[in-house]
């Protein structure tokens, strides 16, 4: 009887684990689309209003969830205390600091970096398509999460089986 | 504004390098009227009406370096240069309190009309004077009836016509024993009047002042007939037909004008294409003519319609 309810609480352990393996695609997902929804909002803001960085962040800011709420609010008083020199180092640190915790990959991590090198520098239409740009860029990530989240999921739930009844085999 | 909210303003524009060397000036920000920065070439600033090379107290200058430029660039718009496209095709930006920061470099045209400019290499900053009550001496001649008269203003550059204009709207607007209160509408195209950020004035304009910022003069003023029913309409450095024809639409819709405008006498405001008409129908009722051979702001003389001369260097 020890030797079943032992067999059966692995397998459950490492389908669970195999399960949220696949959620954890999933929230990846929807991070990068929440960003892709923030840069948008940054966008409009600035197609709009054309108002300056900080008063863009500031705008934004109040209509998004945390961690991002944070790391707008930090953007928009970094850019209002004007002690930084150039806006790209107050961005790069502001994405190492307050969007650490969604453990984006290095290659979005790195594109959502760059973003910060051509904000501010050039006339509104310059500053659009900059934005326009890094969304394209974005929507290519996204759809490439897309496609492997499927066949990830899947994967995430056999191996999480699999792994089970491998143990159990091993060790009953 | 006080002293050392105007020094905060200006330090926060001015890169780190040229605001450690300000700062050991122990300059009094109230008598400084200009810092010129340009790439390659000494500070200066223009400090109790006379020019100063930086460090005044040395021999070895500070030069002003590129980095220096653009980092003060940064600063002035908030790292945002592409907000600000409109004023630069102006040649310059105003800033939070009203402080007027022109700028020349290489300029970019479309069509043969100014589109940008790029390769800024230099910057002037024209620190704003709010001088509460400089406007005292001249208000007994402005009014009848305790209501202000259509008064224009005539000053060259530097002789504080805007400084005047300002202090007049904050007594029209809150009334005293020569003006009754009444509402004032400001267009205020440069925002250097109310110096306005983020849409509230940083100067004082009075309790019954409106403020429209950054708008075009013409469609400003009638914007306000419209909108706000004004008693009294101010406008700064009115020159363009437009702007002309709106002021004649303004008087005879029961506005009372208060305006500023380059001159250096009344004779020369009598010769400008659209003024004149203006001048030449009476429809102003005083004239100030300012200059800064005394002091800045100091008033040469106050006409009526007719040109009479009713006080002079007051």
């Amino acid at each position: 009887m020890q030797r079943f309810v032992g067999a059966v609480l692995i397998l459950l352990a490492t389908g669970s684990a195999g399960i949220l393996y696949g959620i954890e695609q999933q929230c990846y997902l929807e991070k990068l689309l929440y960003i892709r929804h923030i840069v948008y909002m940054l966008k409009g803001e600035l197609d709009y209003a054309g108002i300056p960085l900080g008063e863009v962040f500031g705008r934004v800011a109040v209509r998004v969830k945390e961690p991002y709420r944070r790391w707008l609010h930090n953007l928009e008083k970094q850019v209002e205390k004007r002690e930084e020199d150039g806006f790209f180092k107050i961005w790069m640190r502001s994405v190492d600091n307050y969007l650490k915790e969604l453990h984006l990959k290095s290659e979005h991590s790195i594109q959502l970096k760059e973003l910060g090198t051509y904000l501010g520098k050039m006339d509104s239409v310059s500053e659009s398509r900059n934005l326009q740009l890094y969304i394209d860029r974005l929507e290519l990530e996204i759809e490439k999460v897309r496609e492997g989240l499927a066949s990830k999921k899947r994967i995430g739930n056999c191996l999480g089986i699999m792994g089970g009844l491998f143990l159990i085999v091993v060790l009953i | 504004m006080r002293e050392d909210g105007k020094r905060q303003q200006i330090f926060r524009i001015l890169a780190r390098g040229i605001r450690t060397v300000l700062e050991r000036e122990h300059l009094d920000f109230n008598e400084l009227q200009e810092i010129r920065l340009r790439i390659g070439k000494p500070l200066m600033i223009v400090y109790k009406n006379t020019e100063l090379i930086i460090p005044k107290e040395t021999a070895e200058k500070h030069l002003v370096t590129k980095d220096e430029l653009r980092e003060t660039l940064d600063y002035i718009s908030h790292y945002s240069m592409y907000a600000y496209e409109s004023e630069i095709r102006q040649g310059f930006i105003t800033i939070e309190g009203g402080h007027r920061v022109g700028m020349t470099g290489k300029v970019i045209l479309e069509k043969d009309r100014i589109k940008n400019m790029q390769y800024i290499s230099s910057v002037n900053i024209r620190v704003a004077h709010e001088v509460i009550g400089c406007g005292n001496r001249v208000l007994p001649f402005l009014t009848k009836n305790k209501e202000i008269c259509h008064t224009l203003i005539i000053s060259p550059p530097r002789c504080g016509k805007t400084t005047l204009i300002r202090d007049l709207i904050r007594q029209i607007s809150n009334g005293n024993t020569y003006v009754k209160g009444c509402t004032v509408g400001v267009v205020d195209e440069r925002s250097e009047l109310g110096g306005c950020h983020m849409g509230i004035a940083q100067n004082d304009m009075g309790i019954r002042t409106d403020i429209l910022d950054c708008c075009p003069k013409a469609d400003g003023m009638i914007l306000l007939i419209r909108s706000m029913a004004p008693r009294v309409l101010a406008v700064d450095e009115i020159g363009g037909e437009e702007e002309t024809r709106a002021i004649e639409y303004a008087m005879q819709c029961g506005c009372k004008l208060l305006a500023s405008v380059h001159g250096t006498d009344l004779d020369e405001i009598c010769g400008k294409p659209g003024l004149s008409r203006l001048t030449e129908q009476r429809r102003f009722e005083r004239y100030v003519v300012l200059n800064n051979q005394k002091d800045p702001g100091a008033v040469h003389a106050i006409y009526d319609e007719w040109g009479n001369v009713l006080c002079r260097d007051l």
